[in-house]
């Protein structure tokens, strides 16, 4: 084996391996739709609970989610122009003293959910529902929009900022593909 | 050509300049290409958290890769020298041997208190790490989470056993009719009072708060009224929900129920809340312990990472460890290789003869002391080789000055008329020169390095014998004698000096004899001699001879008829005969002493052996005359008459010798070479004794009866006179034979 052939081979491995540590999730359900004012979005993320994620929150790690939401006019011979650029965040905490999940949704003015199912909290947490984006009458009838979306796994922090000495300690780490949706007004 | 070599060097130098440059690029390139690989590969293993600052993050990425690049790079020296001390154990470069063994005495060295380190410490933190996360601290913090627990369960199930009462007293007295909304309060407040609750809420269906009541605790504080959502979720099978909420004063714990109590929110007529308030100091005391028990789940999920973390951590140290001390065995063997391999290398110098070689100090230790003394050492022979050859060429040029006194001496006696002979302490003929070889007619491969008790034999070995007893036992140096030999039938006559010959310190060396030829000299002195006595007798006789006779004839005459005696005519007769006859002998006496000198001109000398010979063969007819003559014979420089007188003398000689028949030969023949004429004149007659040979050319000495033997002494001095030379030797097998050498 020539030198090349071994380079490329490291090369290879080495993305493999960093592939492998990076568990996949996906938005889905992405839907876009109006009620008689507002443009609202519907979304969730799927394969972002993991059981070792699960076994973290219940030791009382708390988790964020966070959504990154961009809405453009798309221009056909110029850069698109960026309307509006929204990001929320999901945050579960387990309270293990009254046995419940705490979530907290940024985007909602009403306080924090709680709920003693885990299932409940993890719906509360991958969902954004009938989340605004614009008001109907910044657009423009008849013309081509896109929506990109994006989410990912953010602001853990481990306790004792063992952060700062386990670098190479990773419990969960997601990002989701730029998801982008296009329609016309 | 100073200048094409100039070129050359600065082409050299320009291509050693790219290979350098091309090199700098390559590491660089290798260091970019490096640290982008490790940054990406940090980026996708390593997350510092979105809290921590970004420059920090930057600092961290420097650090890891200045420290991974660091490992790398020692990882690469590492290997690159065992990969050279294995090139170079194979190729059997001097020092590996050593180098091996110390690196593996150092990887041996390091690596067992390295692995029983880190075995250690790896058990340790193992051990530790177990110890914290050991069963009862574990049990403990569930147990007082438990506790924490029960507390709100209790309030829970102590809200939950009035709120059946309550929930029963109501419906059964109607109080939730809006007449009675009055009595309800009523009924709440004493409840609220009875049972001890800091606060009773009584809700309409439609979550609008119908009335409640407050302790005192809570009545100067404002009590939220529920949201209509959290009134109408799903209430548990047990019929009560609690939410709580933080308030100044503590934790308010607010249990929901339904009115009738246990049926579904859908069938709700009203809802009942109780609160309940957690005193801030339990509060507290309970979130502690919840916080305590979340932590150490926490900690217990990061066990195995931290302890990842940790065993990575020591084998990394481990590593740099091991590593360390393989480059320090590498250092310290070449510390201590290099200065031996330049060592052997300048002792390989001087085993080869370059005792130019200097090392240059290597170290202050013991080897450093070694190189010195090698230093002191090759200086030391260099002075003494170049004193060595100072002398060598000193002996050479010596020798060369022996040589040449050698050769000038071995001139000097090859060129010295006198024979020169020398014998060794042992009387072993050393040297001989070549006048001696010629004199004696030696040649001195027959006589060199041979003791003269084998060379010599009876009189000679005596008379040896003698002369050298005597020079030992005498206080004389040098004894001198006269010698007389035959040499091939030749008679020689020498005179002979013995030397000799001592050391400084007196010690006998051996002898040197010198020499000299007589034999001519001798006869030239006997033959002055001679002719003085003639010249005197033929004065002193023939003068009273004239008297004598005229005497005798005057008496004869006068007295010979008075007498008449025939005694006195025959005495006188006799006297006048025997006077006539001392006449004729005084005559030939004179005419010897007179013998008038040689007139040579040039003639043929055959022709005078003919005539010599044609007046003999007449007469002796008994005699066989033979004359054998070459064709090349030169005219010669010769005094006619005096020659054929000697020719006369030598046949007459011969005829002589010879009793009845017999031989005579006569040879004429020319040598070139030696540029003479040689006459042989031979014959089988009766020869000469060797006492005979030296004498035969003296006068008065004769082997005939009459005659005066004056005949050869007459032909040796004409010959002499022609500047010739006459021998006798014996003619083999019998007669004798005499040779006449003329120069041409």
């Amino acid at each position: 084996m020539n030198r090349k052939s071994l380079a490329l081979a490291i090369a290879i491995i080495f993305c493999v391996y960093s592939l492998a540590f990076a568990q996949k999730a996906v938005l889905s359900n992405i839907i876009v739709t109006n009620t008689r004012d507002d443009l609202l979005v519907y979304l969730n993320v799927e394969g972002a609970f993991t059981p070792k994620m699960k076994k973290a929150i219940l030791s009382g790690v708390p988790a964020t989610f966070s959504f990154y939401i961009s809405f453009y006019q798309v221009r056909s011979f110029w850069f698109d122009h960026k309307i509006k650029d929204i990001e929320v965040s999901n945050t579960i905490k387990y309270n293990n003293l009254k046995e419940d999940f705490v979530v907290k949704r940024s985007w909602e003015k009403s306080g924090p959910q709680v709920t003693q199912s885990f299932d409940e909290a993890k719906k509360l947490m991958t969902d954004i529902d009938s989340l605004k984006i614009v008001p109907l009458k910044q657009l423009v009838k008849g013309r081509h929009y896109q929506l990109r979306a994006k989410a990912e796994l953010s602001k853990v922090t481990l306790p004792f900022y063992l952060h700062y000495v386990l670098f190479f300690v990773s419990l969960w780490d997601f990002e989701t593909d730029l998801y982008t949706i296009d329609f016309i007004y | 050509m100073g200048n094409k070599r100039y070129n050359k060097s600065v082409s050299i130098l320009s291509i050693e300049d790219k290979k350098r440059r091309k090199r700098e690029i390559i590491i660089s390139v290798v260091i970019v290409a490096v640290v982008a690989l490790l940054t990406l590969i940090e980026n996708r293993i390593v997350h510092f958290g979105a809290d921590i600052p970004v420059s920090n993050t930057i600092l961290m990425f420097i650090l890891i890769n200045i420290n991974l690049l660091l490992l790398i790079l020692l990882i690469f020296l590492v290997f690159r020298n065992l990969v050279k001390l294995l090139y170079d154990r194979k190729r059997k470069v001097m020092g590996t041997k050593l180098r091996t063994r110390l690196v593996v005495a150092f990887i041996a060295l390091s690596l067992l208190p390295t692995i029983v380190l880190f075995f250690f410490s790896i058990n340790f933190i193992t051990t530790s790490i177990e110890f914290w996360f050991k069963v009862p601290v574990e049990q403990a913090l569930e147990n007082s989470l438990d506790v924490g627990r029960s507390v709100y369960r209790h309030s829970e199930e102590n809200s939950r056993f009035f709120m059946e009462r309550i929930s029963y007293q109501i419906t059964s007295k109607h109080l939730l009719n809006p007449k009675n909304i009055k009595a309800l309060s009523h009924y709440i407040q004493i409840v609220q009072r009875e049972f001890n609750f800091n606060a009773v809420e009584i809700y309409a269906d439609n979550a609008a708060r119908i009335t409640f009541a407050l302790d005192s605790e809570m009545e100067d504080k404002p009590l939220d009224v529920i949201s209509a959502d959290n009134l109408q979720k799903e209430i548990p099978p047990n019929g009560v929900r609690a939410i709580s909420e933080r308030i100044p004063t503590g934790e308010l714990v607010r249990t929901i129920g339904i009115i009738p109590f246990g049926s579904r929110s859908a069938d709700a007529r009203a809802f009942i809340v109780l609160a309940k308030l957690i005193p801030p100091n339990l509060v507290k005391k309970m979130s502690s312990i919840s916080r305590g028990f979340e932590e150490y789940q926490q900690i217990k999920l990061l066990k195995n990472p931290i302890q990842a973390t940790y065993y990575i951590t020591l084998s990394i140290v481990a590593l740099l460890v091991v590593f360390c001390s393989v480059w320090f065995g590498f250092y310290l063997a070449k510390t201590i290789t290099i200065p031996i391999k330049v060592l052997a290398e300048g002792i390989r110098r001087v085993k080869e003869g370059d005792l130019s070689v200097n090392i240059a100090m290597v170290a202050d230790d013991e080897i450093g002391s070694l190189v010195d003394s090698f230093n002191k050492m090759t200086r030391d022979l260099r002075i003494g080789r170049d004193q060595l050859e100072l002398s060598a060429r000193l002996l050479r040029e010596q020798n060369i000055e022996i040589e040449k006194r050698r050769q000038y001496m071995e001139i000097v006696l090859k060129n010295v008329s006198a024979g020169v002979i020398t014998l060794d302490a042992g009387g072993f003929i050393s040297t001989i020169n070549k006048s001696a070889e010629k004199m004696l007619n030696l040649e001195p491969e027959n006589i060199l390095q041979k003791s003269y008790k084998t060379l010599l034999s009876g009189q000679l070995l005596e008379l040896a014998e003698g002369v050298i007893n005597n020079l030992k036992s005498s206080q004389h140096d040098a004894t001198e004698l006269p010698l007389k030999l035959t040499i091939d039938g030749r008679p020689m006559s020498f005179s002979m000096h013995v030397n000799a010959l001592k050391d400084d310190s007196g010690k006998h060396m051996g002898m040197v004899m010198v020499f000299d030829d007589l034999t001519e000299l001798e006869k030239a002195q006997r033959m002055v001699a001679w002719r003085e006595v003639a010249r005197r007798i033929a004065h002193e006789v023939k003068n009273p001879l004239t008297p004598i006779s005229l005497s005798a004839q005057r008496l004869k005459r006068k007295y010979s008829e008075q007498v008449k005696e025939p005694v006195f005519d025959e005495c006188t007769q006799i006297i006048i005969d025997h006077v006539e006859l001392i006449r004729n002998l005084v005559d030939e006496f004179s005419s010897f002493a007179r013998f008038p000198t040689a007139d040579p001109k040039p003639c043929e000398l055959a022709p005078i052996i003919e005539e010599t010979l044609a007046l003999y063969k007449e007469g002796n007819p008994h005699i066989h005359f033979d004359f054998n003559v070459t064709d090349d014979i030169p005219p010669l420089n010769l005094d006619r008459q005096q020659i054929k007188q000697a020719m006369i003398n030598l046949v007459d000689n011969a005829i002589g010798s010879i009793r009845n028949d017999g031989r005579i030969v006569i040879s004429l023949s020319h040598d070139p070479i030696l540029k003479n004429v040689r006459v042989e004149v031979a014959d089988n007659g009766v020869g000469i004794s060797d006492e005979g040979k030296t004498r035969l050319f003296e006068p008065y000495f004769s082997t005939k009866k009459a005659g005066m033997g004056l005949g050869l002494t007459i032909v040796s001095t004409i010959i002499a006179d022609h500047n010739g030379m006459i021998r006798v030797q014996d003619n083999k097998p019998k007669g004798a034979k005499f040779v006449i050498e003329l120069p041409v």
